[in-house]
C-alpha cells in the first residue's frame, strides 16, 4: 500500500516533472508514507464516484508503467503517453475539481501533501477488487497488468532502485514471516507481500478472490479469462511458472501472476480455502501489527479486547467457546427466571412485611421531628442534657459484639419451638409490652415440621420455602418491632433504659432465629440425594443470601424504633 | 419481573378512621375476606388488608391501613393519614357519639391528607335498622355539605361493604384520567405499576412537611 502512493507521485512526475524536481519528490514521498497510510487506514474510504476509480487506475497503472521504466530503461516513455493521454482524457470527462486536483499537483510538488492528492491516492486503494472483476471479464486490461507487473518484479527480486517499494517488501516480509507459518518459499511470501502491498490494504476479500480466482485457474474448466490466457495458464499450470515466459507483452505478467498464484495455493495446500477464517485471521493480524508501528495506542486497545500477541485464538476455538458462553448466559437467565418466581420481596410484601416497616418508617419520622421540637424549644443547657441522653439511649441499643454463643441447649421435653418462643419472652420482658410471639413461634413449628419430614423432597421445593420461610419470618420480626413502637407510644409510664435493652435482646433472638431457619434449610438441601450439585450450591447460596437480607431488614427495623424509644426519656 | 398476582397496575392507599367500636376492621375483612369477625380484637395501632380490584379494565391494588379508633392511639394513627389516597370514614349509625366526632375525624383527614383524596363516609352496622341513632337524611345532607361520597352499610351483612371500597377506587381512578390527582406527586396515594422492591428499605418518602403535629 504504501508502494501506491509513491507511485502515485512518480507517475505524475513522470508525465510532467524533471528528474531534479523527482528527487526531492521521492524523498517527500517516503518521508510521508506513514502518515499516509494511517491515515487512510483508520479512515475507512467511502465508495467514490466509479468514475474516479477508473481514473485512478488509469493513473496507477501510469505509474507502474514508468516505474518499470524509470527502473529498467533510463528514459522511455513511449508506452506511458498513450496511457497518460488515456487518462487526460478520462479526467477530462469527470468533475473538474478532480480535474484541478490533478493540476495543481502538477506544477506544485510542494502540495504533495495536499488532502486532495491524499483523496486520490486513498480512492485508488479502494480500488483493488476491481482488477480481478476486469480480469474475469474483459482482457487485456492495464490493471491486471499493473498487478501482474508487480508480482513479475517481485518475483524476481526487485532491483535497486525501487525506493520505498523496496521498503516495502522488507518490513512486511517480516511481518509476513511472522504471520503466515505455512508459506515457506520465497516465491509465495513474495507474492503475498505483494498481494498485500500491491493490491492496497489487506483486504481479505480481495485476498479470497485472488484464491478462488488461482483456483479456477488451476480447474479444468476453461478459466474466464480471456480464451487465449486461459489456455495458457492451464498448460502452464502445475509446470515451471517461467512457462509464460514467451507469452505476449501483457501475457508474461499475467502468467506469471497465475503461476505464482497457483503455486501459492499449492504450497499452501487448500488451507486458503478452507482454513480461510485462519487466513483473514492472519491478515486482520497482520494488519493491525502495520497498524500498531503508526499507533501505539492500538497495542493498548488490542490488549483491552484480549487479542494479546502471545495468544493466537483459532476463530473456530474462539466460536466454540462464544457457544458455550451463551449456553451458560441461557442457563444463568433461566435460573434468574426462576428465582424471580420466589421472589423474596414480592414474598416479604405479603406478608406485610414492607407496609409494616413503611408504618413503622412514618412513626418514627413523625417521633423524630416531635424530638427535634423539644430540643428546639428548650434552653441551651438542657438542649445538650437532651442531646447527651439521646446518644446514652442510641449506645444501648448498639448490638452487642457475637460473643455469648451459649444457646443453652433446650431443656429437655421443651421443644425447639417452645425454647424459642421462651427466648422472646425472656428477651423482651423488661419491655413492658404484651408482644403476641404467637405467630412466629407458630411459622417456626411449620417449618420444623416441613423439614423434620416433608414429602417435598425436590430441590426446588425446599428452596422456594427456604425463601418464603425467611421472607415470612422477617416479616413478623419487623411486625414485632413495628407493634412494640406503636404501644410504647401508648405507654404510661416509660422506662427508656429497660426498653432499650429489651429491644436490643429481642433483636439478637430474632437475628439467630433467622440464621437458624437458613441453616435448617441448607442442611435439608445439602442432605438431599441431588444430581445436580451445582444447583443445589446456588439455591444455598441464595438462602444464605436472603438470610442476611433478612437480618438487614430486622436490624433496620430495630433502628427506626430507636427514636420512639428515646422519646420517652427526653 | 413478576408475574401472577403481581401484575397490577396501581396500588392505592386507603386509610380506615373512626371512632373505637364503629366496625372499621369489620369492614375491611368483609371486604378483603368476605367474612363478618363477630368478635374482633381492639386494633392495636394499625392493621392492614390488601385485595386486587379491577377498575375500567385495570387492576388496582388496594393497600388498606386499618386503624386503632381508641382515642389513646389518636397521635399515633395521625402518623399514617400520609399518602392515602382514599379514606373511609365509619361512624355507627346506632351510636349517635360515633357521628359526633365525624367533624373531628374530617378535621383530621383533610389536615393530615391531600385535597385529592377521596374521603368515603360510611355508616356502618345497617343491620341493626331497630337501633337506629342517626338517619340517613341528616348523614346524607352532612356528607353532602362536605363533599363526601356515602352510604350506609353492614360489615355483618356485606349490604354496601363492597360498594363503599370500589365507589372510592373509581373516584381515585377518576382522578387519575382526570389530571387532577398527580401520580408524582409523593403523597398521592398512588403508584403507578407495583413499585419494584428493591433490596435496601424504601427511600423515606421526600422531606414531608410535618403539620399538626
Amino acid at each position: 500500500m504504501h508502494t501506491s502512493d509513491s507511485e502515485d507521485f512518480e507517475s505524475a512526475d513522470e508525465g510532467h516533472g524533471s528528474p531534479e524536481k523527482k528527487e526531492r519528490k521521492k524523498r517527500l514521498s517516503s518521508s510521508n508514507y506513514s502518515d499516509n497510510a494511517l491515515e487512510t487506514d483508520q479512515q475507512p474510504q467511502e465508495p467514490k464516484p466509479s468514475a474516479t476509480a477508473v481514473k485512478n487506475i488509469a493513473k496507477e497503472t501510469d505509474g507502474w508503467d514508468d516505474f518499470d521504466i524509470d527502473d529498467n530503461e533510463p528514459i522511455a516513455p513511449p508506452p506511458t503517453k498513450a496511457k497518460v493521454t488515456d487518462s487526460k482524457k478520462e479526467v477530462e470527462q469527470k468533475p473538474t475539481n478532480v480535474k484541478a486536483d490533478q493540476k495543481s499537483q502538477v506544477p506544485c510538488w510542494d502540495e504533495f501533501d495536499d488532502w486532495g492528492q491524499d483523496d486520490t491516492v486513498s480512492t485508488q486503494r479502494t480500488e483493488p477488487p476491481k482488477p480481478v472483476q476486469n480480469k474475469q471479464s474483459a482482457q487485456p486490461d492495464p490493471n491486471i497488468k499493473e498487478v501482474t507487473d508487480r508480482l513479475a518484479a517481485a518475483s524476481t527480486g526487485a532491483s535497486g532502485g525501487w525506493g520505498g517499494w523496496g521498503w516495502s517488501v522488507d518490513s512486511l516480509l517480516s511481518t509476513a514471516t511472522a504471520g503466515i507459518s505455512n508459506i515457506t518459499s520465497q516465491v509465495s511470501q513474495g507474492i503475498s507481500t505483494v498481494l498485500e502491498t500491491g493490491i492496497g490494504a489487506p483486504d481479505p476479500e480481495e485476498l479470497a478472490r485472488s484464491s478462488v480466482k488461482a483456483n479456477e485457474a488451476k480447474a479444468p474448466v476453461p478459466a474466464p479469462i480471456s480464451a487465449e490466457d486461459g489456455d495458457k495458464l492451464q498448460g502452464r499450470q502445475g509446470s515451471s511458472p517461467e512457462a509464460g515466459a514467451n507469452a505476449g507483452d501483457a501475457a508474461f505478467p499475467f502468467g506469471s501472476l497465475f503461476s505464482g498464484v497457483s503455486k501459492f495455493v499449492e504450497t499452501t495446500g487448500t488451507k486458503v480455502i478452507s482454513g480461510g477464517l485462519d487466513t483473514l485471521e492472519t491478515i486482520g493480524k497482520k494488519t493491525m501489527e502495520v497498524l500498531q508501528d503508526g499507533d501505539p495506542g492500538l497495542a493498548k486497545k488490542r490488549a483491552l479486547l484480549g487479542l494479546g500477541a502471545g495468544d493466537k485464538p483459532v476463530l473456530s476455538q474462539v466460536l466454540r467457546e462464544a457457544k458455550a458462553k451463551a449456553d451458560e448466559d441461557d442457563r444463568v437467565r433461566e435460573e434468574k427466571r426462576e428465582a424471580k418466581e420466589v421472589h423474596y420481596e414480592n414474598l416479604f410484601d405479603d406478608f406485610e412485611g414492607l407496609v409494616h416497616l413503611e408504618a413503622l418508617e412514618m412513626l418514627s419520622k413523625q417521633i423524630s421531628m416531635r424530638i427535634e421540637e423539644r430540643m428546639r424549644s428548650v434552653d441551651a443547657d438542657k438542649r445538650q442534657d437532651i442531646k447527651e441522653t439521646l446518644q446514652q439511649v442510641a449506645e444501648l441499643c448498639e448490638m452487642p459484639e457475637e460473643e455469648e454463643d451459649d444457646d443453652e441447649p433446650p431443656s429437655e421435653g421443651v421443644s425447639k419451638a417452645d425454647a424459642f418462643h421462651e427466648r422472646l419472652q425472656t428477651a423482651t420482658q423488661d419491655l413492658g409490652l404484651k408482644l403476641q410471639f404467637q405467630p412466629l413461634v407458630k411459622q417456626y413449628t411449620d417449618i420444623l415440621t416441613y423439614i423434620s419430614g416433608s414429602p417435598d423432597t425436590t430441590v426446588k421445593g425446599i428452596y422456594k420455602r427456604a425463601v418464603s420461610g425467611l421472607a415470612q419470618a422477617t416479616a413478623l420480626s419487623v411486625e414485632q418491632y413495628h407493634k412494640a413502637a406503636e404501644m410504647l407510644l401508648v405507654k404510661t409510664r416509660r422506662s427508656t433504659a429497660d426498653e432499650a435493652d429489651a429491644l436490643t435482646q429481642m433483636t439478637v433472638v430474632l437475628t439467630k432465629h433467622i440464621s437458624e431457619l437458613a441453616t435448617l434449610f441448607t442442611e435439608k438441601l445439602n442432605g438431599l440425594p441431588s444430581d445436580n450439585t451445582e444447583q443445589v450450591n446456588t439455591y444455598i447460596t441464595n438462602i444464605f443470601l436472603e438470610a442476611g437480607n433478612s437480618s438487614t431488614y430486622i436490624q433496620n427495623a430495630f433502628q427506626l424504633a430507636l427514636p420512639i424509644l428515646q422519646i420517652g426519656a427526653v | 419481573m413478576t408475574s401472577g398476582p403481581y401484575n397490577y397496575s396501581y396500588i392505592f392507599k386507603y386509610i380506615i378512621i373512626g371512632d373505637m367500636g364503629v366496625g372499621k376492621s369489620c369492614l375491611l375483612h368483609q371486604f378483603t375476606d368476605k367474612k363478618f369477625m363477630a368478635d374482633c380484637p381492639h386494633t392495636i395501632g394499625v392493621e392492614f388488608g390488601t385485595r386486587i380490584i379491577e377498575v375500567a379494565g385495570q387492576k388496582i391494588k388496594l393497600q388498606i391501613w386499618d386503624t386503632a379508633g381508641q382515642e389513646r392511639f389518636r397521635a399515633v394513627t395521625r402518623s399514617y393519614y400520609r399518602g392515602a389516597a382514599g379514606a373511609l370514614m365509619v361512624y355507627d349509625i346506632t351510636r349517635r357519639s360515633t357521628y359526633n366526632h365525624l367533624s373531628s375525624w374530617l378535621t383530621d383527614t383533610r389536615n393530615l391528607t391531600n385535597p385529592s383524596t377521596v374521603i368515603f363516609l360510611i355508616g356502618n352496622k345497617s343491620d341493626l335498622d331497630g337501633q337506629r341513632d342517626v338517619t340517613y337524611e341528616e348523614a346524607k345532607q352532612f356528607a353532602d355539605e362536605n363533599g363526601l361520597m356515602f352510604v350506609e352499610a353492614s360489615a355483618k351483612t356485606g349490604q354496601n361493604v363492597e360498594e363503599a371500597f370500589l365507589e372510592t377506587a373509581k373516584k381515585i381512578y377518576q382522578s387519575i384520567q382526570d389530571g387532577r390527582l398527580d401520580l408524582n406527586a409523593a403523597e398521592s396515594g398512588v403508584q403507578h405499576k407495583p413499585a419494584s422492591p428493591g433490596r435496601p428499605l424504601p427511600a423515606p418518602p421526600a422531606a414531608r412537611d410535618n403539620c399538626a403535629c
